[in-house]
C-alpha cells in the first residue's frame, strides 16, 4: 500500500503526464517538419532563374548611387521576385530553418553569390511556401529578396496538411486511450453505484491512482454503513413484529370467548387484518434475510387452492385454467404474491377470478375482478411501497400499501414482470408473467 | 377413555392461561409450563400425550428443548412460533416436531392441529410405523408435519387446510369406506358447519388436484355409503 503510494503520481500527475507526452509528440513532429523543410529544393530552371536575377540585381544595385537604390529595387521587382534595398541587415523570420539545399542549387549556378552571405528562409513553414532571402553588397548594405511562388505548391501542400494532421490525430488517439485507462476505475464505480439498492452489496475493487482508490474505499465504506443501518432497522422491526404476535394471539383466544356472534366475528376480522399487516410488513422487510430456495411446484393447483380457500371462507373466488402446471419457483413467495392479488380483488371488487395461461416460454398467472379498476394515472404508482389509493380503492388490503410492492418485488427477482391493466369490460387485471 | 394429556410450554403468562383454557374447553387435560425445568417436572410426574412448545422461550432455546425432549421420548410435539418463517418451520420439523403452528392462532385452528397430531400418533402406534409422519400412495408422498403433498413428478401440490385434513383421514383409513357423516365430523373444526354438499365439493376438489394423466383418481365414490381411498398406503 505505502509502496504503491510512493510510486504513484496521482490523478493530476497522470493527467499532467498525458499533457507532457502530448507536448513532446508535438515537439517531435514539428522538428521532423522543419527537417523536411531544410531539405526542400526547387527545380533546376527555377534555381537558374533565381541565380540570374540575383546576380543582375547585385550588379545594378552596386553600380547605382545609394539614393536611387530604393527606386531601382522597385523597378527590378516582378510579380515572381520582389527586391528591396536596406542600409542595415534584413530581419529574417526568427526560428525558421534555412534552406541549405536550395542555396546550394543557386550558388552552383552563380558561384559569385556565395560571397554575398546569401541567406534563404521559408517565411512561415508549414503554412505558406514563400521563400524570403537576403544578401549583402560589397559596400555593406543589404538586398532583400522575396519569391512567393518558387516552391512547388502541389507537392508541398499535401505534405503540409498531412504533417499538420499527423500530430493532431496521434495526440487525440493517445490522449483518449490514456484518459480511458485512467478513468476506468471511475467508470467501474459509477456502474457499481447504479447497481446498488437492488438487494445485493457490490464491492468495488480499490485500484487506480490514490484519489480514485480513496473514492472507491469511501464508496465501499459508505455502502457498508448503509447496509448496516438498514439491517439494524429491519432487525428491530422484525423483532417488534414478532413480539406483537404474542399479544395478538392472546386477543384471538380471548375473542373466541365472546358469546355474541356478531361481535366475535368483528373482533376476529380486525385481528386477522392486524396480523395480515404485520405479515406483509415482515415479508417486505424480511425478503433479503430469509431467501427461499426455488423448488418444483404445481402452480395450477396452488392457484386453485387459493381460490378454494377463499371460497371456504365465503368469498366469491374461482380458478380457471389447466388442472396442473408445474414450475420451478420460490413457492412461498409466489403464494404470498398471488394471495395479495386475490385479497386486493376481493377487497375492492368482492370477487376474484384466477387464471393460468400457459405460453411458449412463459406462463401468465392473472387475477381479475370486475370492480372499479384503477385510474390510468395511478396504475404506475400502485406498486410503490406504502401507496394507498384515493376513492374507490382507498385502502390497500393489508392496510399498509405493501401488497403490490411485495408482488412486484417477487416478480422482479423471479425474472418476470407484473402488469396491471383495467379490463375493457370493467375491473382490474393483475397479471404476473414468469419465464418457464 | 381418559382425556389426552397435553403439556403447554409458553413463557407468556397471559397466552399460557388462554391457550390452556381453550384446550380444556375441548376436553383435554392441560399442564401449563412456563420454562424448561417446569416441563421436566411434569414429564416426571405423569405420562404425556402431546407437547405444545413455544420456540422462543427465554433461557433455553425452544429448538434445543425440542431436541432434549426427543432424546427422552417420542411424544408428539407441536411447535408454536411467532417467527413464521420458512427456515424456522423446516428446522423445527427436521428436529422431529410433528406440526408447526404460527402465532397468532384461533381456538379452532389450535384444536384442529392438536386433534390431527394425536390421531396420527395413535395411528402410528397401531400401524407400527417409525413415526416420521410420512405416507406414500400411488407414488404420491405426503408429509404430515409439513402439511405438504408431493406429486409423482416431485412437485409440491398445495392443498387447502380442509383438503389436507380430508386426505389425512383417507390415508389413515386406506381401502376402507368412510361415510359422509364421519367425514363431516372430521371436517367440523375446519368448515364450521359442513353439509353433505360441502363434503362432496371438497372430495371433488381433492380428486382434481390429485389427478394424473391416464390414471383413475385414487378416491372413489361408494354409492350410498361414502368415499374410499383405493390405493395402498405405506406409512413411515
Amino acid at each position: 500500500m505505502s509502496r504503491a503510494k510512493r510510486f504513484s503520481i496521482g490523478l493530476i500527475g497522470q493527467i499532467l503526464a498525458i499533457l507532457l507526452l502530448a507536448i513532446a509528440i508535438e515537439f517531435g513532429v514539428s522538428t521532423l517538419l522543419y527537417e523536411r523543410v531544410s531539405r526542400l529544393s526547387v527545380r533546376d530552371d527555377e534555381a537558374h532563374r533565381i541565380a540570374e536575377s540575383l546576380v543582375v540585381a547585385v550588379k545594378l544595385l552596386s553600380a547605382a548611387p545609394p539614393e536611387q537604390r530604393h527606386a531601382l529595387a522597385d523597378r527590378l521587382s516582378t510579380d515572381r521576385y520582389i527586391f528591396g534595398w536596406r542600409a542595415t541587415q534584413v530581419p529574417l523570420p526568427a526560428g525558421t530553418p534555412g534552406l541549405p539545399s536550395m542555396r546550394l542549387q543557386v550558388t552552383a549556378w552563380e558561384p559569385s553569390l556565395a560571397e554575398t552571405d546569401l541567406r534563404l528562409r521559408l517565411k512561415s513553414p508549414g503554412r505558406s511556401n514563400v521563400v524570403i532571402g537576403s544578401l549583402h553588397l560589397r559596400d555593406g548594405t543589404w538586398v532583400e529578396f522575396i519569391a512567393p511562388r518558387v516552391l512547388e505548391p502541389s507537392t508541398f501542400t499535401g505534405n503540409r496538411i498531412a504533417l499538420a494532421l499527423v500530430p493532431a490525430v496521434a495526440l487525440t488517439i493517445v490522449g483518449a486511450l490514456l484518459m480511458h485507462l485512467i478513468l476506468r476505475p471511475i467508470r467501474d464505480l459509477s456502474r457499481a453505484a447504479s447497481r446498488i439498492g437492488h438487494g445485493q452489496t457490490i464491492h468495488v475493487e480499490e485500484r487506480g491512482p490514490p484519489d480514485v482508490r480513496r473514492l472507491s474505499r469511501s464508496f465501499n465504506e459508505m455502502q457498508d454503513r448503509i447496509t448496516e443501518l438498514l439491517d439494524g432497522r429491519t432487525r428491530a422491526l422484525a423483532a417488534v413484529g414478532h413480539d406483537l404476535r404474542t399479544p395478538i394471539a392472546r386477543l384471538r383466544l380471548r375473542t373466541d370467548m365472546i358469546t355474541e356472534p356478531a361481535v366475535r366475528a368483528a373482533f376476529d376480522r380486525d385481528l386477522i387484518e392486524i396480523d395480515a399487516m404485520l405479515g406483509s410488513l415482515l415479508a417486505y422487510f424480511g425478503k433479503d434475510t430469509d431467501p427461499e430456495a426455488p423448488a418444483r411446484a404445481d402452480v395450477a393447483v396452488m392457484m386453485a387452492s387459493l381460490a378454494d380457500a377463499a371460497a371456504d371462507e365465503g368469498a366469491n373466488a374461482v380458478y380457471e385454467g389447466p388442472d396442473h402446471f408445474e414450475l420451478v419457483v420460490r413457492r412461498g413467495e409466489l403464494k404470498r404474491a398471488l394471495n395479495n392479488l386475490v385479497e386486493n380483488a376481493l377487497h375492492y371488487a368482492g370477487n376474484a377470478t384466477l387464471r393460468l395461461e400457459p405460453g411458449n416460454n412463459h406462463v401468465v398467472l392473472a387475477v381479475e375482478d370486475d370492480g372499479p379498476g384503477i385510474s390510468e394515472a395511478a396504475l404506475k404508482s400502485v406498486v410503490e411501497p406504502f401507496t394507498r389509493l384515493d376513492g374507490a380503492r382507498a385502502r390497500n388490503t393489508n392496510g399498509l400499501g405493501l401488497g403490490l410492492s411485495i408482488v412486484d418485488d417477487f416478480v422482479r427477482r423471479a425474472g418476470g414482470s407484473l402488469s396491471l391493466a383495467n379490463r375493457p369490460e370493467g375491473g382490474l387485471r393483475a397479471a404476473i408473467t414468469l419465464p418457464v | 377413555m381418559t382425556a389426552p394429556v397435553i403439556v403447554l410450554v409458553e413463557d407468556d403468562p397471559g397466552l399460557r392461561t388462554l391457550t390452556s383454557r381453550a384446550l380444556q374447553g375441548d376436553g383435554f387435560e392441560v399442564h401449563p409450563a412456563g420454562s424448561a425445568p417446569e416441563l421436566w417436572r411434569v414429564f416426571e410426574a405423569t405420562p404425556i400425550d402431546l407437547v405444545i412448545l413455544d420456540v422462543m422461550l427465554p433461557g433455553t432455546n425452544g429448538i434445543d428443548l425440542c431436541r432434549q425432549i426427543r432424546q427422552r421420548s417420542d411424544v408428539p410435539i407441536i411447535f408454536v412460533s411467532a417467527k413464521n418463517s420458512e427456515t424456522d418451520r423446516i428446522v423445527g420439523l427436521e428436529l422431529g416436531a410433528d406440526d408447526y403452528l404460527p402465532k397468532p392462532f384461533g381456538t379452532r385452528e389450535l384444536v384442529a392441529r392438536v386433534r390431527a397430531v394425536l390421531r396420527r400418533g395413535g395411528m402410528n402406534r397401531r400401524t407400527g410405523s417409525n413415526g416420521e409422519g410420512k405416507a406414500r400412495f400411488d407414488e404420491w408422498l405426503v408429509d404430515f408435519p409439513r402439511r405438504e403433498v408431493r406429486s409423482p413428478t416431485d412437485a409440491v401440490v398445495d392443498l387447502t387446510g380442509a383438503e389436507f385434513d380430508l386426505l389425512s383421514s383417507f390415508l389413515h383409513h386406506p381401502q376402507r369406506v368412510i361415510s359422509r357423516d364421519r367425514l363431516m365430523e372430521l371436517a367440523r373444526t375446519r368448515l364450521g358447519d359442513p353439509s353433505d354438499r360441502s363434503i362432496d365439493v371438497l372430495v371433488s376438489r381433492l380428486r382434481r388436484k390429485l389427478s394424473q394423466r391416464d390414471r383413475k383418481p385414487p378416491i372413489v365414490t361408494v354409492r350410498g355409503a361414502g368415499y374410499m381411498l383405493n390405493a395402498k398406503v405405506q406409512h413411515f
